[in-house]
């Protein structure tokens, strides 16, 4: 439980009492172990704008490259309290809860089509949500009653994806795919978005996005209902999934 | 001219950029502020989301603000509403979820600066855009996001406003192409809707079944599966072309992938035949590689069965945190390359529209 002291209009980090911001980093750089790259580290850390910057470890982890452990105080806040108030938390259901709801209110198994679209041949992610074996010890959509996967793979061409979603009827499509700061496999997931709307499916077709940059705001801009990143178990998505479909099936058309 | 001027008689008027950063959020609040100095009452939403602070991918990018006056009304979620502090009444609870929350119609009543996030298909952004326009609004923009053009389907807006910019290469003939193709692409030939093809499209989409190898007379020689354009080898579809002699039209219903144009132009080809590929508008057209130009003049022309109202391009000269050119050059090649569309740089000093508030970030750059 938070302290009662807690201003939640302005928090920081805190290591030893409340409100100290303190903060442990590691990073590496790429100079020589010796006193002149601990002096190095102890500037950028203040040029980060942390006060009090200490460095409490460094070794070389090859010749030319220090790493660093560090502290320092962090200096500024935020305002937790108005990112509540929006909203974006969601409560997920364990397993049973997610099988019970979903022979209640969707009553038919939920068909679900996924794969690591484009160039992309990073699997893991989508792997670890579909397949039996998941991970962390939470297993994929595979091993629910609720749904019927068919997990395509990886470097899957949009066409390819779109069209086993429709050869089975598929209600949600999930597709796992690295973004990066250069923007480069963001079209790939806007034509998907692209081709179900041309196939006349966007309103039946459920349409979730995961990888390790992808958040709701950038899920919304690209056209999906859901964004999935790190930190996400098989159970959160299958909770999402449940509760739209329930959700849309309360829409009229 | 103006912005407002080119778009004012669309109803509902479609704002598409060909990647991010393309300037659709600046050519929006440009077009917002034509509108208020025209009175007009507006209706705004969005397929993505408008008006935040940064850029998604990106966070140094700061964004444009949307800036709307007392009256307007909005298609956003129930957070954002709650979160721009501006009063309003909520006029109807549409049930549509998005990752950001539940879409609320609402009018403003109390100007200010708020985010848009209305829904994210295009059906459902026509249905907004209609109330919007049944509760008074003189003319609703729907916002595109990123490189998404669903919304500038015929079935869901009047007339589409297209952004372009910088940001698309950092070869300026490199911009010129990739929107010149785009622009190719929107602008693709509408067949005549008494035509024997169109006739003969709109009865086999009435009845369900909307994919066929047409003859010149429309006659249908053989029907394809409904996933036909997305799954079909170059090698298959060069046999169907060669089982049908007398074929000079595949009507292809849904998403038709550069693949699939790709292999009917390779078989068009070969056999020194021309055929046409007809979909049901431009965005059911999915070009990466070439325009439709290229595949025509193989033999392989797209044609549309509804066509695109393209009014304006706007270019932003542009790309944050890389580099710029020079906008009157940018706008002078690509008047060279496209013709007949008016081209425009709000953030111009040549522009006589209301200029939207704040500078453009500027870069030290050769230009």
């Amino acid at each position: 439980m938070p302290h009662r002291e807690v201003d939640l209009g302005r928090v920081r980090p805190y290591a030893d009492h409340l409100g100290d911001g303190l903060v442990q980093m590691s990073f590496t750089l790429p100079v020589p172990h010796s006193l002149a790259a601990r002096r190095a580290a102890l500037e950028l850390a203040a040029q980060m704008g942390f006060e009090e910057p200490e460095v409490v470890h460094y070794e070389q982890v090859t010749p030319g490259y220090t790493y660093f452990v560090m502290y320092g105080r962090c200096a500024v806040t935020v305002d937790f309290a108005s990112l509540q108030e929006e909203g974006f938390d969601i409560e997920y259901l364990n397993e049973d809860e997610i099988e019970r709801f979903a022979a209640e209110r969707v009553g038919r198994p939920i068909v679900v089509v996924g794969a690591s679209t484009g160039s992309d041949t990073h699997s893991v992610g989508i792997d670890a949500m579909l397949n039996l074996k998941g991970y962390h010890g939470h297993h994929g959509l595979e091993g629910y009653r609720a749904f019927q996967t068919h997990n395509l793979g990886s470097q899957v061409p949009n066409a390819v994806l779109l069209a086993k979603a429709i050869e089975v009827d598929a209600d949600v499509i999930l597709v796992s795919q690295t973004v990066t700061q250069q923007n480069l496999h963001v079209q790939n997931l806007t034509e998907l978005v692209e081709m179900v709307e041309a196939e006349g499916r966007r309103r039946q077709t459920i349409l979730a996005c995961g990888g390790p940059r992808v958040t709701n705001e950038l899920a919304k801009e690209l056209g999906y209902d859901a964004g999935f990143s790190k930190g996400t178990y098989p159970h959160h998505l299958a909770s999402f999934i449940v509760r739209e479909l329930a959700a849309r099936a309360a829409v009229p058309r | 001219m103006l912005l407002s001027e080119l778009t004012g008689d669309a109803r509902r008027l479609a704002l598409v950029g060909l990647a991010k950063n393309t300037g659709k959020t600046v050519t929006l609040t440009a077009l917002l502020a034509e509108l208020r100095a025209r009175g007009t009452v507006v209706g705004v939403t969005s397929v993505g989301r408008d008006g935040e602070q940064h850029d998604v991918i990106d966070f140094r990018i700061d964004k444009p603000r949307v800036d709307l006056p007392a009256g307007s009304l909005v298609a956003t979620t129930d957070a954002l509403l709650g979160a721009s502090g501006i009063e309003h009444e909520v006029l109807e609870r549409t049930g549509l979820g998005t990752p950001l929350g539940e879409v609320l119609l609402a009018r403003l009543l109390a100007g200010g600066e708020i985010e848009i996030a209305g829904p994210s298909a295009a059906a459902d952004a026509r249905a907004v855009a209609d109330a919007m326009l049944d509760h008074g609004a003189g003319q609703v923009l729907i916002d595109g996001a990123i490189d998404r053009r669903a919304a500038s389907s015929p079935r869901i807006a009047d007339a589409l406003l297209m952004c372009t910019g910088a940001i698309l290469s950092e070869d300026i003939e490199e911009v010129v192409a990739r929107t010149a193709d785009a622009v190719a692409l929107a602008r693709l030939p509408a067949l005549s809707a008494s035509s024997p093809v169109a006739r003969r499209a709109a009865e086999l989409a009435s009845a369900g079944h909307a994919s066929a190898v047409l003859d010149e007379e429309g006659r249908e020689l053989e029907r394809l599966p409904a996933r036909y354009a997305l799954t079909a080898a170059a090698s298959d579809v060069a046999a169907l072309l060669a089982r049908h002699a007398s074929a000079r039209t595949l009507l292809i219903a849904g998403a038709m992938p550069e693949s699939f144009v790709a292999g009917v132009a390779a078989a068009a080809r070969r056999s020194g035949r021309e055929i046409a590929v007809a979909i049901a508008d431009p965005t059911h057209a999915f070009l990466q590689e070439r325009g439709p130009e290229h595949y025509r003049a193989q033999g392989a022309a797209i044609v549309a069965l509804a066509p695109i109202d393209l009014r304006a391009l706007t270019v932003n000269p542009v790309a944050p945190q890389s580099h710029s050119f020079d906008s009157a050059r940018l706008r002078e090649l690509l008047a060279t390359a496209i013709g007949g569309v008016p081209i425009f740089d709000v953030r111009h000093a040549g522009y006589r529209g209301s200029q939207p508030p704040g500078e453009r970030p500027t870069m030290p750059t050769a230009r």
